[in-house]
């Protein structure tokens, strides 16, 4: 799995195992025949009861007719600075989900303490802390209430993480560099 | 079960309230027709006014059991014996009056199986009590009356006594739909009679989708309850389609309350790492004493890379001793997959400082 993307963290001091690679490396590892068709298997799972579930302020969808990558939406929690707001994510699983976490990243700009300028996330379940009995929703839970409460002790983005504080501020920071998607 | 005991239900039922539903059966009124010459036969003999005159109030249960005494006559002791075996089961009182029936007259033997429906009717254990007190009807005539505790109980007697009277084939088919009729009745009229045919509900079962609608399920389907403990594993599990929502779809965070609420069966039918279904040895497996289950495929997958539990996170292998541990810790899982609910995992890594 983490053939692909180490061409991408080349670009910052994020280690290898980081969000930075995008979809790509999905794809090419879709090919792996029986393990593949596993793991469609379970995502297809995973997306029925996704619609069927009904979660309140997350979602998600595949992207195109490929079941590896996934477009996921989250909705700001009310009470905090990110009310109101809606940040789309792309996910991308591999073969080796759910063994392995999928790269997640936002897609939306968001002004936090633990989202880089590229939209990576630095969230522990979605690297040395994953289980395999996560799944979207569970992802998509955990980084909407991210959102609510970051780690300022270890800031992918000093400035949010200085921010953080003045909460007035803050909100404002958060609508000023909010592009919702069209 | 001969011949003779099938039609007994229909007597103990049809003495009551099937009545009138049976009008159409010729074939029991002819029955009872020949009963009532021969009783007479008896009366005059015997003189025993008082529990012939009740006979004279049951018809219709007199007229399903009639055919029996007669063509059961050749094998005397059998149904005698089988009618004490079922006394046995049964209350004191009716025993001991059907037994003083025997004893008092062979030939007035006829009405105790009459007779004790009546007094019996109002006990819950209802069905296998008639049966067995009508049972005596089958051929109580001849007997020699010493032994009312026979102690040969042999399963074979319905077989004999079936194989005696080959002519009775027609009218006690007659009399099986009667008894099925009847028991059909007896059922839907007072549920604590069905009660020792079907299993009651786990008790632990709060689901209320199944609690509203117990009645469907116990009188009619007579099928497993997809919650019921004495159902075979070897039964496909529809239930598992029927909740697919709910297992998967609030997967982790819902898991404590469904666990709760399913009780026995809390067990995750399918793996929560790839959702194939768990066979009953997956069901078996717990690699880790915090209770998660998985298959064994994904624990293989597992121990090859990390071998942490996706339940607890701990080593797999610092807990061998645990392995293959008891069912208590089943319960376990819906707690600690609340622990592991995304909400207290919203941790970032720590990593270096970029701006």
């Amino acid at each position: 799995m983490a053939r692909g993307e180490n061409q991408e963290s080349q670009t910052g001091n994020v280690p290898a195992a980081s969000a930075a690679a995008g979809p790509k490396p999905a794809s090419s590892a879709a090919g792996k025949g029986a393990e593949g068709q596993s793991v469609v298997r379970r995502l297809q799972s995973e997306l029925m009861a996704l619609m069927m579930g009904g979660d309140p302020g997350v979602s998600a969808f595949p992207d195109g007719d490929n079941i590896f990558n996934w477009v996921g939406t989250i909705a700001g929690s009310a009470g905090t600075a990110y009310e109101g707001t809606s940040y789309r994510l792309a996910l991308a699983f591999t073969a080796e989900y759910p063994y392995k976490p999928p790269k997640v990243r936002f897609d939306t700009p968001c002004f936090h303490p633990n989202v880089d300028t590229h939209g990576n996330i630095c969230l522990d379940i979605l690297q040395d802390k994953w289980s395999s009995a996560y799944d979207v929703r569970t992802i998509l839970l955990s980084i909407q209430s991210l959102l609510g409460e970051p780690n300022n002790d270890s800031p992918l983005n000093t400035q949010a993480a200085a921010l953080w504080a003045n909460q007035e501020e803050f909100r404002k920071m958060v609508e000023k560099l909010y592009k919702p998607a069209a | 079960m001969g011949h003779s005991d099938a039609a007994s239900p229909a007597s103990a039922a049809a003495a009551r309230d099937a009545k009138k539903k049976r009008g159409n059966r010729t074939a029991a009124k002819l029955k009872q027709s020949k009963l009532e010459t021969r009783r007479e036969q008896w009366l005059s003999g015997q003189g025993k006014d008082g529990k012939e005159t009740k006979v004279a109030a049951l018809p219709t249960g007199a007229g399903s059991n009639a055919g029996s005494p007669i063509l059961a006559s050749p094998h005397p002791p059998l149904p005698r014996r089988r009618a004490d075996t079922r006394s046995r089961g049964s209350d004191p009182e009716d025993r001991e009056e059907a037994a003083a029936a025997t004893l008092e007259v062979g030939g007035s033997d006829l009405d105790s199986p009459m007779h004790s429906p009546v007094s019996d009717k109002s006990q819950g254990g209802g069905c296998a009590q008639r049966k067995g007190f009508s049972g005596n009807g089958g051929g109580p005539s001849l007997s020699s009356g010493s032994s009312v505790w026979s102690s040969s109980r042999s399963v074979s007697d319905a077989e004999e006594d079936h194989t005696g009277c080959p002519e009775d084939e027609s009218e006690v088919l007659d009399d099986w739909e009667a008894a099925a009729d009847a028991l059909y009745d007896d059922d839907s009229h007072c549920h604590q009679s069905s009660v020792p045919t079907t299993p009651p509900p786990a008790p632990t079962n709060a689901a209320p989708a199944n609690a509203a609608r117990p009645e469907p399920i116990r009188s009619k389907a007579r099928a497993w309850a997809p919650d019921d403990i004495f159902r075979p594993q070897s039964l496909p599990s529809i239930s598992k389609q029927a909740s697919f929502p709910a297992s998967i779809g609030n997967c982790w965070a819902g898991m404590g309350m469904s666990a709760a609420q399913q009780g026995i069966l809390s067990l995750p039918l399918s793996c929560p790492i790839c959702y194939e279904d768990l066979d009953p040895t997956d069901s078996s497996f717990l690699p880790c004493p915090c209770g998660f289950h998985l298959c064994l495929f994904c624990h293989n997958r597992i121990l090859e890379a990390d071998g942490r539990c996706p339940g607890c996170r701990k080593q797999y292998n610092t807990v061998p001793a645990a392995e293959g541990g008891g069912g208590p810790r089943a319960t376990m899982i819906g707690r600690e997959m609340a622990n592991i609910a995304p909400v207290r995992l919203s941790r970032s890594c720590s990593m270096g400082p970029r701006y």
